[in-house]
């Protein structure tokens, strides 16, 4: 004989919330998209190492965890771990018998939310090991390690951006195709904005406030502290984009600057030769704690969008 | 009598279009209540709003003791409102279900069984038992990406009762199914029964839910059209029912004979044989063979057509459709 409803004891959240988590790795773990996106990730970093080495640059930077493979592969990695993680599950029809067991959608959708938080941090960490390892192996010991971590985290804060976003437009939409070229045109569309608005306008200011690179500008290194060493400073290093796509370097650079300043400037793509304009200077602190609460607000605000749309919807599929 | 599924003037709108028109469902413990009506008839939208799917546009569902949506007068609130917990006691298979094509047969049932909190004991024992009942073992730990149609059928009947659910609904089990398949699951549903599950099936197949069905509703443009244990059910039919007589030598005495009974509405000879219309619904067969006998006749064969419920069925849809074109 069964048990009735009302004999049946009420098993507790946690378990059931991991049970959708364990759903949501399998998955991930076994897409064929986001496998061949952490093999070209690696095969990026791969170049990055030894492309120098190549061309036998014989420079040691002093912190070659700050890989260049881009913001591209990051906004990837965002866009094939959550773009079908709510819209997929339209798509196919296994919401039905997801949504008919006993889990609320809140919890479904905050255990997706964590199995990506998961799967990205995972990622990041063996490409930051991977990165880290491979700049010691191609320019000898490296300066300032202790730092990767503070820039991982900067950079799943930045991936989180991306990863409300495409969540958002998902859980709307419920086409994973939608949530793809959503997140792609956006992502495209403040790429191209900051050029343009970098370029021609004075108001770089205001792509602080919108996801993407921001302004750019020149960390002013003379106002540095003394105490830090000076030598091996890398061009790169110098150059400072100030939106939430730059999380990481920016908490890097304030850790080792603390009192260094950044000239934003533009550059006038209509004078000849053209030239750079400086716009206002303003400390690199403030424009990494800036761009982190900006982060964060767009994360909220996406996500509740993301979760309101997923609570709401109807499954006529 | 406890009722495990009871609806109030249950309504679902899309658009200009009512799926669901002022339903009231009332499905008793203990029972294989089946749930038949055309395509179109608002079947899968019902079931979707007992399950938690859909929310109704007006009235009141009440699945095993839990009221489950408000209508629209919860407003906002209602967004927030899920009831997954009355979900524990129910095993849900939809129409032509789709499960996960990444997971293996086993991880599936595995995962879905910690989302109904099960012990690992638990999952242990169960999970081995659904798959051998339903024909699966060997193949539990291939993809279901890999799985047949009547396969992935199969998997979705054993998660549906992985909980040793009170409640299982089954909607349109035999779709896609070939006749050895559909055959094993009637019974597959009538052993479900027999260990004290109440069992709410849809389907469009007449003889489905004759044979494995004790109550029924019927249902057209979503409104129950009838609602009741199959035998009072199939009992509504209205109209002359038949009695086929065949004599060793037609006579006109037997002709008239039949004709002066007094339930006789008409009759209609071919050669040895008569085609009586009778206005009764009882069993008349005595009187007429009396009769027969008494004009001089030699019944060779003789039966009565009793109504079934593919006559109801036709009836009483047929009824709805002209009442709605009038």
């Amino acid at each position: 004989m069964t048990a009735t409803n009302r004999e049946r004891p009420r098993p507790s959240w946690l378990p059931r919330f991991w049970a959708v988590v364990r759903y949501e790795m399998l998955w991930n773990i076994r897409k064929k998209k986001f496998i061949g996106i952490v093999i070209a990730a690696f095969a990026l970093v791969t170049v990055d190492l030894a492309l120098p080495a190549f061309f036998n640059v014989s420079e040691n930077p002093d912190f070659a965890a700050t890989f260049s493979v881009g913001n591209l592969v990051f906004f990837l990695i965002a866009l094939v771990t959550v773009m079908n993680s709510i819209s997929g599950e339209f798509e196919s029809g296994t919401i039905v018998p997801l949504l008919t067991k006993p889990v609320s959608r809140t919890t479904v959708f905050l255990a997706k939310l964590f199995a990506a938080f998961v799967i990205i941090i995972v990622t990041y960490t063996v490409l930051f090991i991977y990165s880290t390892v491979g700049g010691i192996v191609v320019y000898g010991p490296q300066d300032n390690l202790q730092l990767v971590p503070l820039a991982l985290i900067g950079n799943v804060i930045s991936t989180f951006v991306w990863v409300a976003i495409i969540l958002a437009i998902g859980s709307i939409s419920k086409s994973s195709l939608f949530a793809a070229l959503g997140g792609l045109v956006l992502f495209i569309a403040f790429v191209f904005a900051g050029s343009i608005i970098a370029s021609v306008s004075n108001e770089a200011g205001a792509l602080n406030y919108v996801p993407g690179g921001g302004a750019t500008g020149a960390l002013n290194v003379a106002q540095r502290s003394q105490n830090i060493t000076i030598q091996n400073i890398t061009v790169s290093m110098n150059s400072i984009s100030t939106g939430t796509d730059n999380i990481g370097t920016n908490l890097v650079n304030y850790a080792r600057y603390p009192s260094a300043t950044v000239n934003i400037t533009r550059t006038d793509v209509f004078s000849t030769p053209p030239k750079v304009i400086q716009l206002y200077t303003e400390s690199i602190g403030l424009i990494a704690l800036r761009s982190i609460a900006v982060a964060f607000a767009y994360i909220l605000v996406f996500l509740f969008i993301a979760w309101f749309a997923f609570k709401r919807a109807q499954i006529l599929e | 009598m406890e009722l495990v599924i009871e609806t109030n003037n249950l309504t679902k709108r899309y658009g200009a279009l009512t799926a669901v028109n002022k339903l009231n469902l009332k499905v008793q413990r203990g029972s294989i209540h089946g749930f038949l009506g055309p395509n179109g008839a608002g079947k899968t939208t019902t079931i979707k709003i007992i399950v938690g799917l859909l929310r109704p546009d007006e009235g009141t569902v009440k699945v095993l003791g839990h009221e489950l949506h408000g209508g629209k007068n919860e407003g906002f609130l209602q967004t927030f409102r899920e009831q997954a917990d009355s979900r524990l006691g129910i095993g849900y298979m939809p129409e032509l279900p789709k499960f996960p094509k990444h997971l293996k047969g086993s991880e599936l049932l595995d995962i879905y069984g910690r989302m109904y909190g099960m012990t690992e004991q638990q999952r242990k024992e169960q999970i081995p038992k659904l798959i051998e009942m339903v024909g699966l073992t060997g193949r539990e730990n291939d993809l279901i990406g890999k799985y047949s149609k009547g396969m992935q059928q199969r998997i979705g009947i054993a998660q549906a009762l992985l909980n040793s659910p009170e409640l299982v609904i089954l909607d349109e089990p035999s779709l896609g199914l070939d006749p050895v398949g559909m055959v094993e699951v009637r019974e597959l549903v009538k052993n479900i029964a027999r260990e004290g599950i109440t069992v709410f099936v849809s389907s469009h197949l007449l003889f489905e839910v004759e044979q494995i069905c004790t109550d029924v509703t019927i249902i057209n443009r979503g409104t129950a059209l009838a609602s009741d244990t199959l035998q009072n059910v199939s009992g509504l039919l209205t109209g002359p029912a038949m009695i086929h007589v065949e004599v060793a030598q037609m006579s006109q005495n037997i002709i008239n004979a039949v004709k002066s009974l007094p339930f006789v509405s008409n009759v209609t000879q071919t050669g040895n044989s008569l085609i009586i219309q009778v206005t009764t619904h009882e069993d008349v067969r005595t009187q007429v063979s009396k009769e027969i006998t008494r004009a001089g006749g030699i019944i060779v064969d003789m039966s009565q057509k009793t109504s079934n419920l593919e006559d109801v069925f036709i009836q009483l849809v047929s009824k709805d459709q002209e009442g709605k074109t009038q």
